[in-house]
């Protein structure tokens, strides 16, 4: 059986509704140990109204945020997969069902960047970046939709044969250009190497790691939990008004490149987006976090 | 959690001077809310020309939460929800505003710069910071819907009044003192830089991590 346009319609319209309505089970762990560790009591009352505020969306279904930011979808697609008709298709007709159904209604965010219109729908809307999945028998459909309060600070640079201590000092320039504007505590997703568009990619990968899952490249996990406590020593804190939580986690990726090599860094806001699924030739749909 | 300080309003200027920065604060009352760039420019136009504004804010509250508002079936106008959205990027217009309209609440998220606070101060008005993601808990406070201005604009870019009870926690993040959690926070980080770099350093060596390149 293969896997068919209606279905990738249908699942990629429920992902992105589901990740506006429920932050992940781990994302809400992460706030509550850094508010038990938290020294400022501001800070500390944020990171709890935060839980209640995830709680009480997921609660009533509603949604966490009211800016639902852009549809942008990772598929990574197995190489023993059949499909039945358009694919690209899918994720655009599956928007497009969305917002004609979805309840509150969404607000027009898609801007064309030329006019700055902005509407439902666009060029290139939604966002999909396709992978493939050796032998697998399943397509795996990540959706984490961007919006302008994180994404507007992600930045990449180029440097030529960088010490890891340059590398670390410009993502804390990043870092600290971003301040208190990206809805901390924020999940910050690097990107090492390769080249201008892959480290881009691979540093949106990296953001989407799991929570707690160890960098399997010993020098990036020690990096990870260095940069973790330098950025959470900057001290914005939670929504920028000061404390110990800025970060939640750092998560990096590599590449290996030439001599010039990228650096890529970007920003998840606090309430971490995103929801999946893998859709296999049997017609089975398993969504996770 | 801490509770908030209850604030009803329109604010007097002596309420506003008696908050500070890092007070919890929750409103009720009528706010004026709009998450539009063009909605500052037309404010801006208006107060130049001196014509009036179809909604007046003089010595009151203009907020930057976008909302999703909806005429019902019977014609009358609702706000499904709102949520904060980012301030900084209404910086250049806010300082015209503040004094033009003798505000005495904004807010949003992300704080606004030092010329804006310069402008509050003047004024007597505070910045609030509300807490980005808080649509749920947020939109619990709404009541009712007074006036829905300029249906020309997108939808959360209109001009919007609403009745609210018990709108927060928000965080005062500029008082009307002049001081400013975001301007502490941005001096603070680059005044730590060289000690969180130095971290970096001795982390980098006692993890052996560090590669040489000898190339």
């Amino acid at each position: 059986m293969p896997v068919t346009y209606e279905l990738l319609r249908s699942v990629s319209a429920d992902l992105y509704n589901r990740s506006l309505r429920k932050i992940p089970a781990e994302t809400m762990a992460v706030l509550r140990k850094l508010e038990l560790s938290e020294s400022n009591p501001v800070a500390r009352n944020t990171l709890a109204v935060m839980q209640a505020s995830a709680q009480a969306a997921e609660s009533k279904g509603f949604f966490v945020c009211s800016d639902a930011g852009v549809p942008v979808y990772s598929v990574k697609i197995g190489s023993r997969v059949q499909f039945e008709g358009p694919v690209k298709q899918a994720f655009v007709d599956g928007f497009a069902d969305l917002v004609a159904t979805i309840q509150p209604p969404l607000l027009q965010h898609v801007t064309n960047p030329l006019t700055l219109e902005r509407g439902h729908s666009g060029k290139d809307m939604p966002i999909v970046t396709y992978d493939v999945i050796d032998n697998a028998d399943y397509v795996e459909i990540t959706c984490s939709p961007k919006a302008l309060g994180s994404g507007r600070w992600a930045a990449l640079e180029i440097f030529s044969f960088p010490s890891l201590a340059e590398i670390e000092r410009y993502i804390m320039d990043v870092v600290i250009k971003a301040g208190a504007q990206h809805c901390p505590p924020v999940v910050i997703g690097v990107g090492i190497g390769g080249t201008f568009d892959y480290a881009a990619k691979i540093a949106k990968e990296a953001i989407l790691r799991p929570h707690g899952t160890k960098n399997p490249e010993p020098i990036l996990a020690d990096m990870e939990a260095r940069l973790c406590k330098a950025v959470n020593a900057t001290g914005f804190g939670p929504m920028g008004t000061g404390g110990d939580s800025t970060a939640m986690a750092v998560h990096i990726n590599y590449a290996s490149g030439h001599g010039f090599t990228p650096v890529a860094v970007c920003f998840n806001c606090w309430i971490n987006r995103r929801r999946s699924a893998r859709i296999y030739n049997s017609g089975v749909v398993e969504q996770f976090e | 959690m801490i509770n908030p300080k209850r604030l009803s309003l329109p604010l007097s200027r002596e309420s506003v001077q008696a908050l500070k920065a890092g007070d919890l604060v929750e409103l009720s009352g009528e706010i004026v809310m709009t998450a539009g760039i063009p909605t500052h420019h037309r404010i801006i136009d208006y107060l130049r020309q001196g014509k009036p504004l179809p909604i007046d804010m003089t010595g009151g509250s203009l907020l930057h939460l976008g909302g999703l508002n909806q005429e019902g079936p019977d014609g009358k106008a609702s706000v499904a929800y709102l949520n904060p959205t980012t301030s900084t990027r209404f910086n250049r217009f806010m300082p015209e505003i503040i004094r033009g309209l003798d505000l005495r609440v904004t807010g949003g998220k992300g704080g606004l710069d030092a010329e804006c606070a310069a402008a509050m101060r003047a004024t007597g008005c505070v910045y609030l910071s509300f807490l980005g993601g808080g649509c749920t808990l947020l939109s619990n406070a709404l009541r009712e819907v007074t006036t829905v201005a300029w249906p020309d604009l997108l939808i959360h870019y209109r001009l919007v009044k609403v009745r609210v009870e018990s709108l927060g926690p928000a965080t005062v993040g500029i008082d009307a003192h002049g001081n400013s959690l975001y301007g502490v926070g941005e001096a603070r980080a680059h005044e730590r830089l060289p000690s969180i770099l130095k971290q970096l350093e001795e982390d980098r060596a006692a993890a052996n991590s560090l590669v040489q390149r000898d190339l």
